[in-house]
């Protein structure tokens, strides 16, 4: 008879320099479970599963699997020879490589020297049958959709015959198809083959969906475990962040002005060269708030890169108060007055390397209060106290304003942004996940500022991943799938069930529907 | 036009190329593993060396050969302790590898042989020609063929092996992976950081193999200087071939031809003129390249 | 294979102007500095000299007479212009390995200027001559700059191939069509006005006038880098040109004026070379300087000031080795060694330090765990 349990925690504490990242954690996973692992951004539970699987040494406290102890030299390989596998959040796949090639890397069939093309493919094959995870092994990885990589990556953790699978928050980057298709694997796996899994995450409808148990973790602590079907989403939100996370209304209904962007019938293609953009059209008037909600990836990306003049487009056009900016530079539209929050911090919103003050400074380096003779000179004293005003706005923490902008922390390096791009007074904004990666004191006091610049007339263009931030602050909502709009609302006559079936492409044969009608009507 | 255009022609072009295919496939080891390694033209220049080194003192080509590939691997090692271990910036590493490699030539010249410039030495054994037996009898191709030195031939063998060991051994995919995406090869538990062992230490060996055909095969005679930017034209040629052996191959029999040609045409152009054109043929293949490869995404785009 | 492999490329090619100059590196320089030296002493006493002896014949050599201080002033000047022209352009994150080729033109047109323009007063003729200079790098900068913008075809490999093509050509020119009619003279042109020339600051030495030209570009290339707007601007492209072109800055036009201005300098450097020393282009005019320069700039991190200083030191090397082999007879490329010695340990640097960082944390944890067993 083998032991129900499989994994334990036994007072597990591990310390960081200057942080406490587990303390004194105690947890039991049994055999054949689903279990999920909740807790915010920080709350400790990817550093746990990295304890178990190897990546990091436990600072005190003992962990058993299978009823034995790891020991000092634990890594991932060990980890794997017991039984642990476990799929990350990025996952670490060759995209020239084929599915194959992928999934048996490090472990090739040999035939003599050569390397066993066939052997390989059978062995895959196999393995996907096995696991009733179907994937083609000769299909080039780096061309496979999101969903597809992580099943790959699932199977190259299954090769080497897990007993237990910890998947690191998997439905961050997944369709909702394709999350429907994740669970019923998991499901799969646990019944048929009698696996364990550990699933990361901070989506409460799929712990409610999918575990049999979930564990509740905050600052490092394990709060609480709990059979799932004994609990709701609310009691595990509150226990989570300790108070309620439902925010207060913040919209108040006031008149629109005239139309400010425009965009028409615009196309552009992603970084690899297919269509991202097919056809979008959209308008956001003076004090107003449009909302673009969608999966990521379904070209929101390229849509505020295409208004902003930092992606060629191939069709269509923008117009900002009635001027085309098509063909302009993002210089010439920053002038013009678009302020941008991009997505991306660190790639794109601010230069990690300068100080604060420089980055504060950005857009305005030619303007006479900060240079002289034509951009010759630069008047460092200006720019430093002008900075130092900033952050006093917008209560941005550091030591100095000479400190590099990478030295923040992410709420703080946000606020940079905002600050910056707040500071030009432009008539329209467009506003790219503004509160990502950001801590919940910072977040109201983000939603705050893009209310007020709202309410004093802007034109507001937000996409976000987040639908209770779309809702929250939202006017009127957009739903982008595929590079199409799939529909438009104003948000009160709109519930989240419903734009969630339009972002997942529900509406589209409507769209086709449309479309055709139209264009027997024009023939 | 005949005194140009003939099988002469052909000849040097094999002969003007080796050392440059040699060169380009120790380089497109480390570009595989994504290491760019510009500090080639030093590793062979120091080959270049040795090689004429020990064939003076042991007074067997073998001996030189076998030293050039002793310092091949040192020079490997180096660069792999400097650039991965140290993760130093590699564009720096190589312009002082290559001035490094300038300065300990031409100090041991001095040194050692005593002279300044140039060495050459009756006692200096250069590497064999091999004539094969059947071929050689053959019009146009025997010459081609036959009575090349041996780092030609062996060359020519490198090729399709490097192409087999890149393509089609669990090697090459655990070298094209620690170059792709290392963490996926790290988290098979192997570790990428061996790949890029081997392939700096294989690179060290085949630039100093390039340079010793250079002073041994090509010459034989060692001078300052003398691999002359051969080693970023076989940089040029493993991005034009986008690492794959063969191609690599043809673009170095490409630079080969045009700089026979060039010194074929001496009698008619200033030679500096003639001089120019390798480097300028291969700016303009870079330039191909990528126009090229733009307007391919382009067709893909729109297709 | 296929796009990554031309993406990881590009993205190495893209390498980022390292951070600023802290003490704890400058403290790492002297360290290596010092190691070098040691290393080369022992090249030294392995070739049975004495390396006191030699290393005083080197100080000696750069700083003993005033003539030797004006030597080593005048090679700091071309090693620090050739600095500052690899870290304007770096600083802006596109790389000019083509100074070489640059400072050939612009010696070249410099020279061609000098000669030809007749019966005009010699300041004109230095100033048209400035401006040819200027013109001939810039433009041959230019080239490679805009393949790698408006093409991205990598600068690295063309600028290093037109180095190449330059010198040919300028031997080309030297040897043919402009080759001079004077006797004695293997490879050069005629040479230039005679009242044109840059006077000698110290007699039988090699500073000349020249060197306040050089001072001039170095304070303007220092004051753009450093204090300006438009300096801002290119170490915002070099950082980062994604954030660069979000915040409105034409990071494509930036990075090609960067270029232009660095191959510029180099022109500049070639026509100061020609008029203050040789008075004529030769094709010995330059061995490989602009190498020397870069490797400065580089292991100064694109500091302007930093790549100053470090030229005077530089220079102290490359003069005081000419001397080290006459008095103390060893052959003076193993000042060379030592110098690339100093690059290696300059950029593995980091490595190093964390090498020995690590190494020190176990131990002393070691020391710890032992302690604790013997106290249990």
């Amino acid at each position: 008879m083998e032991k129900k349990e499989i994994v334990r925690f036994s007072h597990v504490t591990k310390r960081y320099p200057g942080t406490l990242a587990n303390d004194d954690v105690s947890l039991s996973v049994q055999r054949g479970e689903v279990f999920a692992l909740v807790g915010e951004n920080g709350a400790g539970k990817s550093t746990l599963m990295n304890l178990l699987y190897g990546m990091q040494p436990v600072t005190m406290g003992e962990i058993f699997i299978d009823g034995e102890k790891i020991g000092p030299q634990h890594c991932p390989e060990k980890a794997m020879e017991m039984g642990v596998s476990m799929v990350h959040q990025h996952f670490k796949l060759v995209p020239s490589f084929t599915v194959a090639q992928n999934i048996l890397l490090g472990h090739e069939p040999k035939k003599k020297l050569s390397y066993d093309f066939q052997a390989v493919r059978d062995a895959v094959r196999k393995l996907s049958e096995t696991y009733g995870l179907y994937v083609n092994p000769d299909d080039v990885t780096g061309e496979l959709s999101v969903g597809l990589q992580q099943r790959v990556e699932i199977l190259k953790a299954l090769r080497t015959g897990a007993k237990v699978l910890i998947l690191d928050e998997p439905t961050a980057v997944l369709t909702p198809q394709e999350t429907d298709d994740l669970f019923r694997v998991i499901r799969r796996i646990v019944e048929e083959q009698g696996m364990t899994v550990i699933l990361i995450t901070h989506r409460l409808p799929e712990v409610m969906q999918v575990s049999d148990r979930v564990g509740v973790m905050k600052r490092g602590r394990l709060v609480k475990v709990m059979e799932t079907a004994q609990t709701s989403e609310r009691e595990i939100a509150s226990l989570m962040v300790g108070r309620d996370v439902i925010f207060d209304e913040l919209r108040q209904q006031h008149e629109l002005g005239e139309e400010k962007l425009r965009v028409e019938e615009l196309c552009a293609l992603n970084d690899r060269m297919l269509p991202a953009l097919r056809q979008v059209s959209l308008s956001v008037h003076a004090g107003e708030i449009v909302g673009v909600c969608g999966v990521e990836g379904n070209g929101q990306t390229e849509l505020a890169e295409c208004i902003m003049g930092m992606r060629p487009q191939t069709g269509g056009r923008v117009l900002l108060c009635g001027e085309d900016v098509s063909r302009k530079t993002p210089g010439e539209i920053r002038s013009r007055g678009v302020s941008f929050i991009p997505e991306d911090r660190m790639t794109t919103g601010v230069d990690g390397k300068a100080s604060v003050a420089e980055n504060l400074l950005v857009g305005k380096q030619h303007r006479p209060e900060f240079s002289l003779l034509g951009g010759l000179h630069l008047r460092r004293h200006r720019v430093k106290q002008y900075a130092a005003e900033q952050a006093e706005k917008f209560d941005i923490r550091m030591a100095s304003v000479d400190d590099p902008v990478s030295s923040l922390s992410g709420g703080n390096m946000q606020k940079v942004v905002i600050a910056r791009e707040f500071s030009f007074d432009s008539p329209v904004l467009v506003i790219s996940q503004p509160t990502r990666g950001v801590d919940i004191g910072a977040i109201e006091f983000i939603h705050e500022r893009i209310m007020q610049k709202r309410n004093e007339g802007c034109a507001i263009l937000l996409i976000s991943a987040d639908l209770d931030e779309l809702f929250r602050l939202s006017d009127r909502l957009v739903t982008l799938y595929e590079g199409q709009i799939t529909g438009s609302f104003q948000t009160e006559a709109i519930t989240r069930e419903e734009i969630g079936y339009y972002m997942t492409g529900g509406g589209k044969d409507e769209l086709a529907e449309n479309a055709a009608k139209e264009e027997m009507r024009h023939g | 036009m005949s005194e140009i255009f003939n099988v002469l022609l052909l000849q040097n072009t094999l002969r003007t190329a080796t050392p440059v295919v040699l060169a380009a496939l120790g380089c497109l080891m480390t570009q595989h593993v994504n290491i760019t390694n510009i500090g080639i033209d030093g590793m062979m220049l120091i080959g270049a060396f040795f090689a004429v080194l020990g064939s003076y003192y042991c007074g067997s080509w073998a001996a030189g050969l076998a030293f050039a590939i002793v310092f091949g691997v040192i020079l490997g090692l180096l660069y792999y302790v400097l650039v991965i271990r140290f993760h130093s910036d590699e564009f720096i590493i190589g312009v002082a590898l290559n001035i490094f490699a300038g300065g300990l030539t031409t100090f041991l010249l001095r040194t050692i042989f005593q002279v300044k410039g140039s060495f050459s030495d009756p006692r200096i054994a250069p590497l064999p020609t091999i004539v094969i037996p059947g071929l050689k009898d053959i019009p146009v191709l025997g010459h081609l063929l036959s009575g090349n030195t041996l780092l030609v031939y062996v060359s020519w063998l490198l090729v399709p092996l490097c192409w087999y060991l890149i393509y089609k051994t669990p090697w090459g995919f655990h070298l094209r992976a620690s170059g792709e995406y290392p963490d996926a090869l790290e988290a098979s538990g192997r570790s990428p950081e061996r790949m890029k062992l081997s392939a700096s230490v294989l690179c060290g060996v085949l630039s100093c193999m390039a340079g010793a055909h250079l002073s041994l095969g090509y010459l034989t005679m060692f001078s300052e200087n003398m691999s002359a930017s051969r080693g970023y034209v076989a940089f040029a040629c493993v991005i034009f071939g986008r690492g794959n052996p063969p191609v690599v191959f043809l673009a170095a029999l490409l630079f080969g031809f045009i700089e026979a040609l060039g010194l074929r045409l001496q009698k008619y152009v200033p030679s500096d003129l003639t001089g120019m054109a390798p480097y300028l043929v291969t700016v303009l293949m870079m330039v191909a390249v990528v126009l090229w490869e733009q307007k391919k995404k382009g067709k893909v785009a729109k297709g | 294979m296929g796009n990554s492999f031309f993406q990881s490329i590009r993205a190495l090619f893209r390498l980022k102007p390292a951070q600023k100059l802290n003490r704890d590196y400058l403290i790492s320089l002297l360290c290596a500095v010092l190691l070098a030296f040691l290393v080369g002493a022992g090249i030294m006493l392995l070739c049975g000299f004495d390396p006191i002896q030699c290393y005083g014949a080197l100080f000696e050599g750069a700083l003993g007479k005033p003539r030797a201080i004006g030597n080593t002033l005048a090679k700091a000047m071309t090693l620090a212009l050739c600095g500052l022209a690899m870290s304007v352009a770096a600083k802006a994150g596109i790389f000019n390995v083509g100074g070489e080729g640059q400072l050939f033109m612009g010696a070249l047109a410099a020279a061609v200027v000098g000669a030809q323009v007749k019966g005009a007063p010699a300041w004109v003729v230095v100033i048209l001559a400035l401006l040819a200079s200027l013109l001939a790098g810039g433009l041959y900068a230019w080239v490679p700059g805009a393949m790698k913008v408006y093409w991205k075809v990598d600068e690295v490999i063309t600028t290093i191939m037109l180095n190449s093509v330059a010198t040919f050509f300028c031997s080309y020119m030297a040897n043919g069509p402009l080759k001079t009619t004077e006797k004695g003279i293997a490879s050069g042109t005629a040479s230039i006005m005679k009242e044109a020339g840059f006077a000698k600051l110290i007699p039988l030495s090699n500073l000349t006038t020249a060197i306040l030209f050089a001072a001039a570009a170095a304070l303007f290339t220092w004051y753009l880098m450093t204090r300006s707007s438009v300096g801002f601007e290119m170490k915002l492209t070099g950082d980062n040109d994604r954030f660069a072109a979000y915040g409105g800055i034409s990071a494509k036009k930036l990075m090609l004026w960067s270029m232009v201005l660095s191959g510029a300098i180099c022109g500049l450097t070639g026509m100061l070379e020609v008029f203050g020393l040789h008075k004529r282009f030769m094709t010995t005019l330059s061995n490989e300087f602009y190498f020397d320069g870069m490797l400065v700039a580089m292991i100064m991190r694109y500091q302007p000031f930093g790549v100053i200083l470090m030229s005077l030191f530089f220079a102290v090397l490359n003069i005081g080795s000419r001397s080290m082999e006459l008095s103390a007879g060893i052959s003076s490329e193993v000042i060379l060694i030592v110098q690339s010695i100093i690059i290696f340990f300059m950029a593995a640097e980091g490595g190093i330090r964390t090498a020995l960082q690590n190494r020190s944390a176990i131990r002393k944890a070691r020391r710890e765990a032992k302690a604790k067993e013997a106290g249990v």
